[in-house]
């Protein structure tokens, strides 16, 4: 018989698990969808290490299929030199001979060797596909536990931890034993209380060996990936807080009884030879890296492809002529995000008006925000969600009756609203609505299909008057609300003031107007809408981070205090709160009512570039969207009202390089909407304090994104969200992809192609940063995780030299290399 | 003439047809033209629909001639229901097939899906204008088939392929009751023309036994059709295909069985078994799903099972014998689920609209009574001002104290609660508004319907007893609901969720026995599973580079 030594001790139980969660990347909900690397977890492994790995574990797509690599090579979009740069070194034995490589890549032919759960061996020897059934199962329970009031009666424990109520639940569900899994109740029903020793008890009953367990539990984990990840951010999160959360290791002992169940409930002599011979094979395969000859081929042809793209990029920057075009003074600075669909606008703005200078900051503008809309108790976290909020504030008006007249009428119409909702949907009642209102869905029918109404309002504004809509704005006054502190303290704020302004690289040459541009997206009944409003607000709309900015930067107090720390701020400089809607490329401006008259003219010269610029960038977002006849612009907005529409715009697919740099560096060029653009000085930069920030903050966040690109395109199955036509949101807070299978995580397959083509091709980010590379490497050395993104692969770092042209290309181990000159 | 004229509507689906056809021949090419005049069709859809039903109202009721054989054929009746129906469709229609071109715009198939979709609209637009019970028939079984391939649109999809089996199942049974019960009517009364049957009927007043055991398969039939417990299953789970596809079929498709009811009325209301059949089936699915609705966390699911229920309902009404009513909620219920269907991305927008605070509820027992008188007041308020006779009008009455208990849900929320007397002024005035329309909506429908259905008669003690235990449930229900604040989910109440969130597990058991977890069965009919991912997708995009 095959033993293996046993693992019992509780101590070794939990290190197993520990280590099985460690490799799960968190899933934001989609009430504020956050893009997450979905390769988290692995990050300390080498880029080609952790393909192999997620491969053989799960059978996970690395990259997009051979053809398509061999189709850019005979359009000349990969060059032979790319090949053999990428040959160069490669760690698959491959010979540098490009010809070579390209007439084997036709031999060799896809093995499909992967681990074999119990579940997986059990759909080989009984013919049914009980790994199916296992994961719908598992996802029917966890849709009603992690409900987030989508439904209206409540009937999972989820008062409970995760798998006492999986266990209460399981134990009287009669569904497996309906299709064939003989006692399964009876099965639960004896298992340990607490699931570390339940977790033993199926470690024990299932015997994988040592070596073979950490390809298992990865393989489990990746069944469901989904939930995973959502339990995962339960733990993100309480860790965030300093609390203690297992949400994760209880999912992953959910499926290990499972394995267990399936095994005593079916328990055949066959099955049990098959999962004899499984465990073999997994101990074979944890012991060979790249079994899979083809994943090595597939590999070193994306390191061509993201070669060929490097090469595209920093031509483009290294043979543009001078740079350094003396300027004067701007008369607007307008600060937008770094996200990618900033550049086309700002490009585009420019162009509108010479005279305006813009500048790429993340989107929160350094204000980590937790912000409570009107008659709200709960806020919402604005900060990119590698931060804690430091302060609360509320969304108010500055008429305080008004306010409390706002208040009053949005609860007095939400509680009639649910009034109405409990009359829609109740049992029974459903049918007293259904006879007499039904009638009045034939003209909304219409208006939502012709963009003149939406299906329900936007959440932001539900339930408020347009002129309150209008007319909102922030409190900044420090109070404590019935035992909540709101608001920032004055001396808090001028600390504030002060290094945003510095990480802006902005503390001289001021405008008369600096614009604060926040960045949010229009959409219409689209599930993944706030994944596509700013992810450095925590996927919540810029507004009120801009709007909190320019509260603070427009205080007199902190005025003061500027001036005294070095920043001259002359009395002239007027900060603006605005937000650009990257679904219509509408700029607003904010609470205009509290510019000074004295900058009337600026504003109205202002609105009109805004405008312009507008009009423009649509024309160009059209072509990306084969809009090329009639009017495009008119179309371009008409996607943000409707709601068959499923691609509204393109987000950030494209995304694959991280500029930091001052402006002039890029101001000639055109990076099509596919560049993040950090606004950095680093001679202005005493101790490199705000390149630390830069590297530590921005570049984990924009490679985050790049990476939740890559995942979704090269494997849309296991990383991506599936078929948007399919869509079924579950407990408010994901979606399904039809009835049933697992919560799914990263961008719908609509996202990332447009039905002809990939508009995201998959590419790692490269980040080029004007900085000494000194500098940077101290910092890489300093910041172990950032430089596990560098040295093992899931970022290019590039250096510019202070002409303005990339010289240098990190190799890891704190080297860099010169880059030849073209 | 009056041939001609019947045939103006026919022009509609064979717009439609043609349409189809076109799609499919250019399906491999690019579908921007095609697209483009998508919406031109719905319309042209509608503008037939208002000159159909202008010509009813000028005219009255008129049938076509018969092409065919011995008055089973082809041939088109204008009256007022088909037109309702017809009308109906051809809105939804238009919306459906206006939502699909840029919903699935970049599908490598969706030529081919418009296709089925406008071929699936033609067919069920053929079915209601219907003169005959030959085309009855035929255009019964060509609807199911058409939702077939519109379920199988994504052939490597295990659930969908599932789905599909269940529902074969389902429907052949259907269609064999369907056919049973046409083969009677049309041995005791010599022809299938639905105007001869219903004056024949209607002047014997009476059923002999073939046609009593008649209507006891039509109830089957469109028990079947509209996914009664327990055949729900397939139902809940057309989620497996496009969003459009689960609006045209809650909206148009499953309609299919009240209407088959409404449209064989003059029958059916003299039948008791298939009225008390109509009332046990349609009033325990109908509590049962829309129970089950309560659980469900995923936003099309439970809207499946909010169907389930409708559809119940709908039959339930159809037993009390008010057809006019059961229309009326059909209709209704149509462009309400078709607005969720394609309105179900908002969810998130919903749920995140939820966050404002509102006053908690008292759970005030004495509160919550008075919010059921208060309904009940304004409900004898306008069952007097209506001049409704309890013994006459006794399944308007039935239908009425549903509303009245739905009613109190209403006022209950704000009455019962911490909130301001504005709230509970403002939900009372929701309570007299709906009843109101209700009321005045039921009339309207049985005025247009009248020439179409059964004069309403007192029905027979066993319905009158049947039909008092139906809303001695719903009544219980709708407390049981209003009191939720106050009852904590004790042991009991915990089992009790957890069977009904698995819809009683009739679904996993139908699961069963069509062998979901095997990849092939069902060869015979190709219900296969296409092993293989977003093979289409793959396929186009490498073209693509090619073409480069």
């Amino acid at each position: 018989m095959y033993q293996v030594k046993a693992i019992n001790t509780v101590a070794e139980v939990k290190k197993v698990l520990e280590n099985g969660v460690a490799k799960i990347a968190p899933l934001w909900s989609l009430e504020n969808f956050v893009a997450v690397n979905p390769y988290l977890g692995m990050s300390e492994k080498k880029f080609s290490d952790a393909m192999d790995f997620l491969h053989k574990s799960s059978n996970t797509k690395a990259t997009l299929p051979v053809e398509f690599y061999l189709a850019a090579i005979k359009n000349g979009v990969v060059s032979v030199s790319d090949i053999s740069y990428a040959l160069k070194g490669n760690d698959f034995g491959y010979s540098s001979d490009v010809e070579e490589f390209l007439e084997e890549i036709q031999m060799v032919k896809q093995v499909d060797d992967h681990v074999m759960t119990l579940a997986d061996v059990a759909d080989r020897s009984q013919g049914k596909k009980w790994s199916r059934f296992m994961v719908d199962r598992l996802s029917f329970w966890a849709s009603a536990y992690f409900d987030t009031k989508q439904a209206t009666w409540d009937t999972a424990k989820n008062q409970d931890s995760l798998f006492a109520a999986w266990k209460s639940e399981a134990e009287i569900d009669f569904s497996a034993e309906a299709m064939g899994l003989r006692d399964f109740r009876k099965i639960v029903k004896k298992l340990p209380g607490d699931y570390i020793s339940a977790a033993a008890q199926a470690l024990e009953t299932l015997n994988v060996p040592a070596e073979a367990l950490e390809l298992y539990i990865n393989s489990l984990l990746m069944k469901i990936n989904g939930w995973a990840g959502y339990t995962s951010r339960i733990d993100w999160d309480a860790n965030l807080e300093g609390k203690e959360s297992h949400a994760t290791e209880e999912l992953l002992t959910i499926v290990l009884v499972w394995e267990m169940c399936i095994k005593e409930s079916l328990d055949s002599e066959p099955l049990a030879q098959a999962w004899v011979q499984s465990k073999i094979s997994i101990e074979r395969l944890a012991s060979q890296p790249f079994v899979d000859q083809k994943l090595s081929q597939q590999l070193v042809l994306q390191e061509a492809f993201d070669h060929a793209n490097q090469r595209l990029i920093i031509d483009k920057i290294n043979s543009q002529g001078t740079t350094d075009k003396p300027k004067g003074k701007p008369s607007v600075q307008a600060i937008f995000c770094i996200d990618v669909r900033s550049e086309l606008y700002r490009r585009n703005l420019e162009a509108a008006n010479e005279s305006m200078e813009t500048m790429g900051f993340a989107g929160f503008f350094a204000f980590p925000i937790k912000y409570v809309q009107i008659a709200h108790d709960q806020g919402t976290n604005n900060c990119p969600v590698l931060l804690t909020t430091a302060y609360n504030i509320e969304e108010s008006l500055s008429d305080i009756d008004a306010e409390q007249n706002a208040v009053a009428d949005r609860t007095l119409k939400r509680q009639v609203e649910k009034a109405w909702y409990s009359f829609r949907s109740g049992a029974i009642s459903c049918f007293s609505f259904v006879s007499p209102v039904g009638m009045a869905y034939l003209p909304k029918l219409f208006t939502d299909s012709f963009g003149l109404t939406r299906p329900v309002p936007h959440p932001k504004e539900a339930g408020l008057s347009s002129a309150t809509i209008a007319n909102k704005s922030v409190r900044l006054d420090y109070k404590d609300n019935e035992g909540q502190l709101t608001g920032i303290p004055q001396e808090d704020r001028l600390k504030m003031a002060t290094s945003a302004l510095k990480a802006m690289s902005l503390t001289d040459n001021f405008a008369r107007i600096v614009l604060i541009t926040g960045h949010g997206a229009t959409t219409v009944n689209n599930p993944h809408a706030t994944g596509l409003d700013c992810g450095a607000c925590g996927g919540n709309s810029g507004e009120a981070n801009a709007k909190v900015a320019v509260a603070v930067l427009n205080d007199p107090k902190v005025r003061v205090g500027l001036k005294v720390s070095g920043i001259d701020l002359p009395e002239s400089t007027i900060f603006v709160a605005a937000l650009h809607d990257t679904t219509t490329d509408e700029v607003t401006l904010f609470n205009v009512g509290n510019i000074p008259s004295t900058h009337d003219q600026d504003v109205v010269e202002l609105t009109y570039s805004l405008k312009i610029a507008g009009e423009s960038a649509r024309k160009e977002r059209g072509t990306r969207m084969n809009i090329t006849k009639g009017n495009v612009s008119k179309k371009v907005l008409q996607r943000s009202k409707d709601w068959s529409q499923v691609r509204p715009e393109w987000g950030l697919a494209g995304c694959s390089s991280f500029i930091v740099a001052p402006r002039s560096r890029t101001s000639q060029l055109n990076f099509g909407g596919k560049a993040f653009m950090h606004s950095y000085n680093w001679e202005k930069d005493t101790e490199f304090a705000v390149l630390e920030l830069i590297m530590t903050a921005p570049m984990v966040v924009t490679s985050w994104i790049n990476l939740q690109y890559y995942a979704s395109t090269v494997d849309n199955k296991t990383f991506g969200s599936g078929n948007k036509t399919l869509h079924n949101v579950v407990g408010g807070l994901g979606v399904l992809e039809g009835f049933g299978g697992d919560l799914r995580v990263g961008l719908p397959m609509q996202s990332v192609h447009d039905g002809e083509k990939y508009q995201h091709e998959p590419q790692r980010l490269n980040v080029i940063i004007e900085a000494p590379i000194d500098a940077m490497s101290k910092i890489l050395k300093k910041h172990e995780s950032v430089r596990q993104l560098c040295d093992n692969q899931w970022i290019y770092l590039f250096a510019m030299n202070k002409h303005g042209k990339v010289v240098y290309k990190y190799i890891g181990n704190l080297e860099w290399e010169l880059l030849p000159i073209v | 003439m009056q041939n001609i004229i019947t045939l103006i509507p026919v022009l509609a689906p064979l717009l439609l047809f043609s349409y189809a056809l076109v799609a499919i021949l250019n399906a491999d090419s690019r579908i921007i033209k095609l697209k483009n005049t998508t919406q031109y069709l719905g319309a042209f859809g509608i503008l037939v629909a208002i000159i159909s039903a202008g010509l009813v109202t000028q005219y009255d009721t008129f049938q076509s001639a018969t092409i065919g054989w011995n008055e089973l054929g082809f041939s088109i009746r204008l009256d007022a229901l088909s037109m309702t129906m017809f009308t109906m469709i051809s809105l939804l229609g238009f919306i459906i097939l206006r939502f699909s071109t840029n919903y699935l715009d970049g599908d490598a198939r969706q030529a081919i899906f418009l296709a089925r979709l406008a071929t699936t609209i033609a067919s069920v637009e053929l079915l209601v204008l219907s003169g005959n019970l030959g085309q009855l028939f035929v255009f019964w079984v060509i609807t199911s088939v058409c939702m077939h391939y519109l379920l199988v649109f994504y052939r490597n999809r295990p659930q969908a392929i599932a789905a599909a089996r269940k529902k074969f199942i389902v429907a052949r049974l259907g269609d064999l009751s369907l056919f049973l019960a046409i083969v009677l009517v049309y041995v005791s009364i010599g022809s299938g023309d639905l105007a001869k049957i219903f004056e024949e009927v209607q002047n014997a007043g009476f059923l002999s036994v073939p046609l009593t055991w008649a209507t006891i398969f039509f109830v089957l039939a469109a028990v079947l059709k509209s996914a009664q417990f327990p055949t729900h299953g397939w139902l809940i789970e057309v989620v497996e295909t496009p969003t459009p596809v689960s609006a045209l079929l809650h909206a148009g498709l499953l309609n299919a069985g009240p209407f088959l009811i409404v449209r064989m009325g003059f029958l059916m209301s003299a039948s008791t078994t298939a009225s008390l059949m109509l009332i046990i089936i349609g009033g325990f699915t109908a509590m049962f799903a829309s129970v089950v609705y309560l659980t469900q966390p995923t936003v099309k699911v439970s809207l499946g099972y909010s169907s389930v229920a409708h559809m119940g309902f709908s039959l339930l009404v159809c037993g009390f014998g008010v057809y006019s009513a059961a229309i009326l909620h059909l209709v209704a219920h149509s462009f309400y689920k078709a607005h969720s269907f394609l309105s179900s991305g908002s969810t998130i927008d919903s749920v995140r609209a939820k966050r404002i605070s509102v006053p908690k509820r008292r759970g005030s027992y004495l509160l919550i009574a008075l919010s059921i008188a208060f309904s009940l007041a304004v409900y004898a308020i306008f069952c007097y001002l209506w001049g409704i006779q309890p013994q006459q009008d006794f399944g308007l009455m039935a239908i009425g104290a549903i509303i009245v208990m739905g009613l109190s849900q209403i006022l209950t929320q704000t009455l019962d609660s911490k909130g301001t007397v504005k709230a509970m002024l403002q939900s009372a005035f929701l309570v007299i508004a709906v009843a109101g329309l209700f009321f005045i909506l039921e009339k309207a429908a049985h005025w247009l319907l009248q020439s179409q259905i059964p004069q309403t008669n007192v029905p027979s003690m066993a319905i009158q007893m049947t039909s008092g235990v139906i809303v001695f449930c719903f009544v219980v229900i709708v407390l049981i609901q209003l009191a939720a604040p106050n009852l904590n989910n004790g042991k009991v109440g915990y089992m009790l969720g957890v069977h009904l969130r698995n819809g009683l597990y009739a679904n996993v058991i139908f699961d069963r026995l069509v062998g979901s977890l095997k990849s092939s069965k069902f060869r015979w009919v190709n219900l296969t599973i296409v092993e293989g991912e977003d093979f289409k997708r793959q396929k186009a995009s490498s073209l693509i580079i090619e073409k480069k």
